[in-house]
This record gives C-alpha cells, structure tokens and sequence, in this order.
C-alpha cells in the first residue's frame, strides 16, 4: 500500500517551517510562563513539547495513509466530530462559563478544534468532483451550508464565538476558490448580510461587548477592553527591536491576559519588536505560500481542496489572531497556529501537515 | 486535469494571495504603526501602570500642657470608600448605606455612578457605624485606617489649640502655627506592581518619611480649666458678647492660660461658626480704658516728673480739656497721685499725661509693646493701633492717658503689666516649651525672651504699690482683693465705639480688670476682659470679681499660701513673715524701699519666723540692730516674741532649724 517512491517527494520546506515556527513557540512559552513558573506541575512548555511530540506521531501516521481514503471516510469522520460537539455540550467540563473541553482519561480535548479540519474534509469531499461549467448553483450548495451550520451552531452555544466564526469564513474561502454561479453568489452574499442583525440579537452581552471595544477599547477599560489597550501597549512597548528575552515587563508583570494562549503573540512582540515578530509572520506567509503550492499542484482536485483548506483554517487562524493582539479584530479565542500553548490545536494542525506532506508526496502518483 | 482547469485555478490561486497579502499588510502597517509610530507613548504607558505612588501618612504629633496632659491627639480610624465597579446589587447598596451613614440614597448614587474605581463614602468613621456597615456584607466596600485628630478635653484650650481638618492639615490655632512640625512628613514611594495588583518593590523615596513631632506648651491645664469655667459663667451671667482672659507668667512671658468665650469643640469644629474659632485674645482689639493707666503712671514716674503724694486738682468730676469736657465717674478735689490711680480719675490721668508730654508718653507706649505684635506663636496676631505721634492733637494726649484713641490686644496689654510686675522687663509670651520629635529627641526648647527693659526696677515697684492701693479698700479694684495676699491690679471700663455712629457708645462697654498675685512677688498676672457686659458695666463691679475668682482657685490649685499682714497703726511700716497656713514659706519678701532706721521711733519687733539666715541678717542691718543667732536653716523662734515693743540696746536672738525638719 505504501509506495516508496512517495518519500523522495517529502517536503522539507514544510518541515522545516514547522520545526522552526514551533521551536520559537515553545521558547516564547517559556518566557510567557515564566511568572507563575512556580506553581506546581509541570511547566506549560514542557508540556506543550509532550503535545508536539504526540503530534508529531500523529502526523506520520497521516502522512502515511492515502488521503484517498477520505474519499470514503469524510462523512463518517464528520459525523464522529458532530457527536463529539454534542457530547462536549452535555458532558463538557464547564471552564469559565463555557464548555468547550471533553475529559477523555486523563487529557482533556477540544473537539471544536478538530471539528474545523474535519469541516475541511467533509467540503473537500463534497466539492472534489467537477462542477458544471456555469458554477455551482444555490441549490447545489444547501449541502455545504448545512456542513458548515451543524458544527457552527453547536459551537457557538457552547458558546466559543471565535471558533464558530472561523466556520463562516474558512467555508466563505473555499466558496471563494470554487466557481459558484455569479447570481448564486450574491444572493448568498445578500442572504449573509440581511442575517447579521439576527446574529447580533442573539450574541451575548460580553460578545458584543468584545466587538464594540474593538473600535474603542476606552469604553470599558477594565472589562472587555482591557485585553486590548494591554495587548497594544505590550506591541508597542516592544518598539522596533523588542525588550528582550525574559524582559517583557507587560508579560512578566502578567499585565497580559491569556498570554500564554490567544495573546501569546503580544510576547513575542514585546520581546523580539516589529523586527522579531514580523520575521515570524513571515514564516507564516511562507507556509501559507508553500501550502497554496501544495494545493496548485496536487494531483487531483480533491487533494486540491484539502490542502487549500488547510492553507485557509492556518490564514485565519494566523490573521485573527495577530489581528486581535494589534487591536483590528475582536477580541475572539482563536490560538495562534503552532505557538499558541493548547494541545487539542497543536495536534489538529500537526495532523493538517501531515496532510499537506501527503498531498505534496503524492503529487505524482497516478 | 485539463488546461482550463489549471488557468481557473492560477486565477484562483491569485485571487486568494490577494486576499492573504493584503490581509498581512494589514497587519504588518498596524504592527508598524504600534511598535514603531507609537512606541514611546504605549512605553510609557506601560511604565504608567506598572509603577504606582504610594502615600504613607504620617501620624500627627501630640500636644501635651506643661505638666504631660495630653491635649490634642491622633487615633486610628476607619475610612470607609467604595470601589463602585465591584458592587453588584447597587440599589440594595445604596439604600442600605444611606440609612446607616445618614445621607441621601440619591446624592449616594451619584458619587458611586461616576466611573471610578475608588470614591470615599466617609472618612474617619466612629467605630459603631463601621461595625454597621461591615455587617451589611456589600462587596466593594472597603475600610482603609486613618488617623484622625482628637483633643480629649474638648472645647479645653480650644482657641489655642486650633484644630486640623481631614487630611491631616492644621487649619487653627497651634495646630496651624506649628503645622509643619507636627505633621510629619509624608512617605511618598515609588512602587513597581504586577498587574494582579501586588506592590512588588520599592523604587525610591523611601528615606523621606517621618512621623509628626511632639509639642509640649507652656499651659497649665489646671488652670486653664478653672479659667474657662469661671469665665464661661461669668459671660452667660453677665450676658456678655464675649470675653478674654488671659494667665501669665511675669518673669517669663510663659502662657498658663488663654481662655475665650465664645468657645467651641474642636473635635466637631465644623459644627461651629467660624467666628467662634477666633483667638480674640490676640486677634481682637479694643480701646483698653483705665487698665491701660498702669503704663502712663510707670512713664511719668520713670521720668520722674510725679511722686506718690504730688496733688493734681480733679476739676469736682468735669475738666474741660482743649474744647472737650472730660469725665470722672465720681467728682473728686485735689487728689494725691496715689488716689488718682487708686480712684482712677481721668481728670487725674489727664494732667499726668499732660506733664509728661505726648513724645515722652509715645515712646513709653512703644516700648510697652504697643502697636506692635508680641510674637506669641499663634497665628492671627494683630498689632492694635498706636497712631504717629505727629498726628497726636492734644486732645488724643489727655485720652491716651485714660487708655482711649489706642487699641490693643489682650495680650499686649497683659504682657506690658507683666512687665510692671517682674520689675521692668517686657518678655516675649510664648506657648510651645518643647519641641520632641518623632524619636523623642528634643529639638527646640524655647526660654523666655526679654524684648527690653521698658522702666527700671524701682519704677516697677512703685507702680506696683500704686496698683495695690487700687484693690486695697475704697479703691476702684476693692473686690479683686484676696485676703491673705497682696494682690496689685487695674480697673477699666472703656466705652465702645459705635460702629455705626463712630462714636462712643453710651450702653457698649469693654468691662476689665489686669493685675498680679502676690504683688510683692507675682506668680501670674491676669487679665480679665468682659466684653459687653449687660448690667452694670464697670471693670470693678464685673472683671474684677471674675480676677479674685479665677486667682484664689489658682493660688489654692498651686500651692502657694497666703501671708499674714502685720501692720502697726501708729507707723506706716509694715512686716510681712510667713504664716504656718499650708507648707512652710519658701521665700520671705520685704518691701525694699521702706525705711528700716529704728532709730528714735517705737516700733514692733518683727516676726521673723520662715525667714533665712541672710534675710534676717539684712533686716538687722537696716533696723542697726544686733541679732544672735543660733542654728542654720529657717527661723523658727525668736527672742523676744514678735510684736513686742522695740527697746534700744535689747539682746535678741532668732533660733533656725533646717526647713526639712
């Protein structure tokens, strides 16, 4: 089943990104925790080094089986992903208001975290045979939408606003990169627009709060503000070449929230400057280049589709998330791809390179 | 895959590295923008909020009287603030504090609705209503200790002590004038924090903090007690506007007393009128009257243009002076210069001041410390007003010699006879002996301060004996007299100007009466000023009684006793020696200036019992008499027994034992 030609065409590049972007993840954990490194257990980025290395195995593992097979195994996967985000309303342990963790043994897992690569896979397949010439029309994509509904709704009650919204726009993405009928599209277009005062009505209070700060976070400096004017003046305390290693006094002084999980770029911010920090977004823009590579030349469209969501659920994760720590997105949990401490995300996106090194290697196998 | 597909996805492919390039411009100008445009402001932000000023307040210093009483204090209270964003049941809240703190829910609301973090509900709060609100169980209502200003004698040397207001600030009296010392200073720190809030180290100014010093005064709560009683009484009896009555100490200037009416509590001082805060012994004046005569007479006699017995002619009560008509109370002839004091003519004064000439009487006036400020340590001193000599007409000659046309303050006036009565020298009045600071170290002490010697010690004494005759019998200060003492003293009834008529008022008096316990050698002086006595107004009938009231219950409280008068009526010359009455005399006095020659004359033999060796030997040598004496110490016995019938060429002898015996 395995063909050993697959190995010449591994993607060192790939690789290589990932070794890197992760290996500045944990060292920037390191500093991030250090405060309350202290307290007992053990320390978040040796744990999150435990995380990369399951990871890591888990990633060989998908590298090495035929992502064909998802051809078959797209939907019952959707549906096992489905189940879990049930349970996790139910059986979810309640975390600050929210239930977003299921406790399996002794780890606990995010099942929304996988439920977006699984998202991926279920469209993928749905859209990986050819489309008529005209495009797709709006009836053809009732399934999609409902693909993309289910997991949305049932995160957004749990409630993660960030998670769910990352629905919408990774399908709104791939909707994007497939051709839909021009007509199709704008009434989807106009649906979505006539929908959001509905959405607004039903966003909790602390939502909208998170949103209306955004444009002015003076509102309620304390509250919903206060992640924001302390992520910016953390950016831009870090100046153009950063305070250093270990000397980010807004982190260290933990003025930070959450800085070890969503604000954990503020860090590197602080620390390494617009020089340190932009050098990592640009390892980013190369993975993502890299990953839109995979895409164009993969062997068949379904490979197409799926390493084109990978590249969009990273571009989203890597934009609202950089966005947020600068202050131009809402203050949504959405953790920075590799960075970020968080098990259920580091294995979610090690498992989504593992499929990107599977389209790649698989290239030219016919 | 066909080439259609392939040009679809190329476009597609460009379409999304749109999409992704400008979505990381994006990013990349608003990381600019922060890290590199606004990167000083959001530096200093953060510097902002990860220091934060602490303020240690200083506890306020003590004030203690001469003796170690405690007058003014500081104790730790509860402050009780609110932090509005923390509470989560407002109205419950609001309505519950209000009852306890008795204000208005609404004007509560309106403090706690203010965007802030941190708002005072009350500061310095008894302890009961701390305890009532702590069992309220609000969230967000916090206590902070404070200390707070008590004066555990309440409205005792009120005026004197002033009173400090919330934030540890003297506002009156000492607590004003000596503010800077005994406030402390304030601990103001630099301090780094996280931001959960803990205070993580000290960056700077940590050495600059003390605790306030310590002030111990002259006063003497005892007296001062007594003061204040009986003029308090004696003002509601009298229905007076007010009054003043000041105690001093003559060799020093040291203040035992100040007392005021009106009066207040300074430890609810904004209960008050702030006219009732007013020192008005140094922050009023007012035309003295006949209490100021003391000081023509001590001029004219230092200058020696009268003698005790020289006759002036008081015009039967009526003297026409320059187109003025002058008044006595009652109509006298020729009076000796002893009766115009002891009677207190104007017409008297009159001529004096006459004689003496206005340069001669204006210089006097100066040096007495008129028009001047003392310089007490008080805050609010006024100087009185002493016009120019040169715009004195003769007129404002002769009512400057009956204490009109000049103003003064209590406390000049008093200063200046206490000047009289320690022999001449005008003392600088002080309140503050010690100065101890926060480590109980003694870093000022004040000692009394001659301004200048005004008259010489023989004047001063002759004014005092003018002064007695003034209390003795028929005189105008007869009730001020204290049996047992010799008291010397001044009447006066001033009339007060009409401020709206700018004339002397016909029904407005300033009622008073200065003088000295014993004359011979005064422990205090006192003051006593009434002002708008209803009644009869004059300083005989209302200051002094008030004058024998507050001295005999001062004489009695200090321990000094009274002396036995022995006085033979064929001769003039008296003896004084102590009585057993109370301890034994320390001091034996006898008056300087008598003539002592027993030679040709039939006179007594002296009691000579209290007396030292010395003064006994200085008797002996004025009477050229030969004493024997035996033992050492104070005279106890004597041969022969005093009052008998002085014989020329007699043997006596005077026995001593130690004083402790």
């Amino acid at each position: 089943m395995i063909d050993r030609r697959i190995f010449k065409n591994i993607d060192w590049i790939i690789l290589f990104l990932i070794l890197l972007i992760t290996l500045i993840g944990i060292i920037n954990l390191y500093s991030a925790t250090y405060p309350v490194r202290n307290s007992h257990g053990t320390p978040l980025f040796l744990k999150q080094i435990y995380w990369l290395m399951v990871g890591f195995v888990l990633m060989v593992i998908t590298v090495l089986i035929d992502y064909h097979v998802l051809e078959r195994l797209a939907y019952p996967i959707y549906w096992v992903s489905v189940i879990s985000l049930v349970l996790v309303l139910f059986l979810g342990k309640e975390i600050s208001g929210s239930h977003r963790w299921l406790q399996l043994g002794p780890i606990s897992f995010q099942p929304s975290e996988l439920a977006k690569f699984v998202l991926i896979i279920a469209l993928a397949k749905y859209f990986h045979q050819d489309e008529n010439p005209d495009g797709y029309m709006l009836r053809e994509l009732v399934l999609p939408f409902m693909i993309i509904a289910v997991p949305f709704v049932m995160i957004l009650v749990e409630p993660d606003l960030g998670t769910s919204s990352l629905f919408i726009l990774v399908g709104f993405v791939i909707l994007l990169f497939l051709k839909v009928n021009l007509s199709s599209l704008l009434i989807l277009a106009g649906a979505l627009v006539a929908s959001s005062p509905f959405f607004w009505y039903f966003l909790k209070d602390y939502q909208k709060n998170r949103i209306l700060t955004l444009f002015k976070p003076s509102l309620d400096p304390l509250g919903a503000g206060y992640h924001i004017i302390q992520s910016k003046i953390a950016v831009g305390s870090g100046g153009l070449f950063g305070k250093g290693f270990l000397e980010g006094t807004q982190s260290q002084l933990r003025f930070l929230p959450e800085q070890h999980t969503d604000f954990v770029f503020s860090v590197i911010a602080e620390e390494w400057g617009f020089i340190g920090s932009g050098m990592v977004l640009i390892l980013f823009i190369f993975l993502l280049l890299r990953g839109l590579s995979i895409a164009m030349n993969a062997r068949d469209k379904l490979g197409t589709l799926l390493a084109f969501g990978v590249v969009t659920m990273f571009f989203w994760h890597v934009i609202i998330n950089v966005g947020m720590v600068i202050g131009i997105f809402p203050v949504v949990g959405a953790p920075l791809p590799f960075v970020s401490y968080g098990g259920s995300s580091l294995i979610t996106n090690m498992i989504a390179v593992g499929l990107l090194l599977n389209i790649t290697m698989r290239r030219y196998i016919f | 895959m066909g080439i259609k597909r392939i040009k679809w996805l190329r476009f597609r492919i460009i379409l999304i590295c749109i999409v992704f390039f400008s979505s990381f411009l994006a990013i990349f100008v608003k990381g600019y923008q922060l890290q590199v445009l606004k990167r000083d402001e959001l530096y200093k932000r953060a510097y902002m909020q990860q220091r934060r000023n602490i303020t240690q307040q200083p506890r306020r210093g003590n004030i203690y009287d001469r003796r170690g009483e405690i007058l003014a204090t500081s104790v730790d209270v509860k402050s009780i603030y609110a932090q509005p964003n923390r509470i989560n049941n407002l109205n419950y809240a609001l309505v519950n504090l209000a009852r306890v703190l008795d204000t208005d829910p609404h004007k509560l609301e309106k403090s706690m609705v203010s965007n802030k973090s941190f708002v005072w509900l009350k500061r310095k709060v008894f302890p009961d209503q701390v305890e009532k609100i702590r069992k309220l169980e609000i969230k967000g209502i916090e206590f902070v200790l404070e200390p707070r200003r008590f004066y555990p004698n309440r409205e005792l040397a009120g005026h004197l002590l002033g009173f400090s207001g919330l934030d540890s600030r003297g506002l009156e009296g000492i607590e004003l004038f000596y503010d800077d010392y005994l406030k402390g200073k304030i601990g103001r720190f630099v301090v780094g924090r996280d931001g959960v809030g803990r205070n993580l180290f000290t960056e700077k100014g940590k050495d600059s903090f003390f605790d306030g010093g310590d002030l111990v005064l002259t006063l003497d709560k005892g007296i001062q007690y007594i003061v204040e009683k009986r003029l308090k009484k004696l003002v509601q009896k009298t229905r007076a506007k007010g009054g003043t009555v000041i105690v001093m100490e003559p060799q020093t200037g040291a203040i035992l007393a100040i007392a005021n009416q009106p009066d207040f509590n300074p430890n609810t001082f904004w209960s008050y009128r702030p006219s009732n805060f007013r020192n008005r012994a140094v922050t009023d004046t007012f035309e003295p009257g006949s209490t100021f005569k003391p000081i023509l007479f001590a001029a004219a006699m230092e200058e020696g243009i009268v003698k005790e017995n020289d006759l002036f002619f008081c015009e039967n009560g009526q003297y026409e002076y320059h187109n003025k008509v002058i008044h006595d109370v009652k109509k006298y002839g020729w009076l000796s210069f002893k009766d115009v004091a002891k009677f207190s003519s104007n017409i008297g004064a009159t001529k004096i001041g006459e004689k003496l000439g206005k340069d001669s009487y204006y210089i006097y006036i100066k040096n007495f410390g008129f028009g001047n400020k003392t310089g007490i340590d008080l805050p609010g001193e006024r100087s009185g007003q002493v016009r120019s000599v040169r715009s004195w007409s003769n007129v404002a000659l002769g009512t400057a010699s009956f204490g009109q046309g000049i103003t003064v303050t209590a406390l000049q006036l008093v200063c200046a006879v206490s000047a009289v009565a320690n022999g001449g020298n005008l003392m600088k009045p002080y309140l503050v002996k010690e100065m101890v600071d926060h480590k109980g170290q003694i870093t000022g002490r004040m000692y009394p301060e001659v301004v200048r010697r005004v008259i010489s010690e023989k004047t001063a004494s002759r004014v005092v004996s003018l002064m007695e005759e003034v209390v003795k019998k028929g005189g105008t200060g007869s009730k001020a007299a204290i049996s047992g003492y010799r008291v010397a003293g001044k009447t006066g009834t001033a009339q007060k100007v009409d401020t709206a008529t700018r004339k002397y008022s016909k029904d407005k008096y300033v009622s008073s009466f200065v003088g000295f316990v014993p004359a011979d050698e005064p422990r205090f002086s006192i003051l006593v000023v009434i002002d708008e006595p209803k009644g009869v107004p004059y300083g005989g009938t209302v200051a002094a009684p008030l004058f024998k009231e507050i001295a005999s219950e001062i004489l009695y409280y200090l321990g000094i006793p009274p002396k036995v008068e022995i006085v033979k009526k064929e001769s003039d010359h008296k003896l004084y020696a102590g009585s057993k009455v109370g301890r034994p005399l320390t001091d034996f006095v006898f008056e300087e200036d008598q003539d002592w020659n027993l030679e040709g004359r039939e006179t007594l033999f002296p009691n000579f019992s209290g007396m030292t060796i010395r003064q006994v030997l200085k008797v002996a040598e004025r009477m050229k008499i030969v004493i024997e004496i035996v033992g050492s110490g104070r005279a106890v016995d004597q041969k022969p027994k005093p009052g008998t019938i002085f014989e020329a060429g007699r043997k006596f002898q005077v026995k001593f034992q130690p004083s402790s015996a």
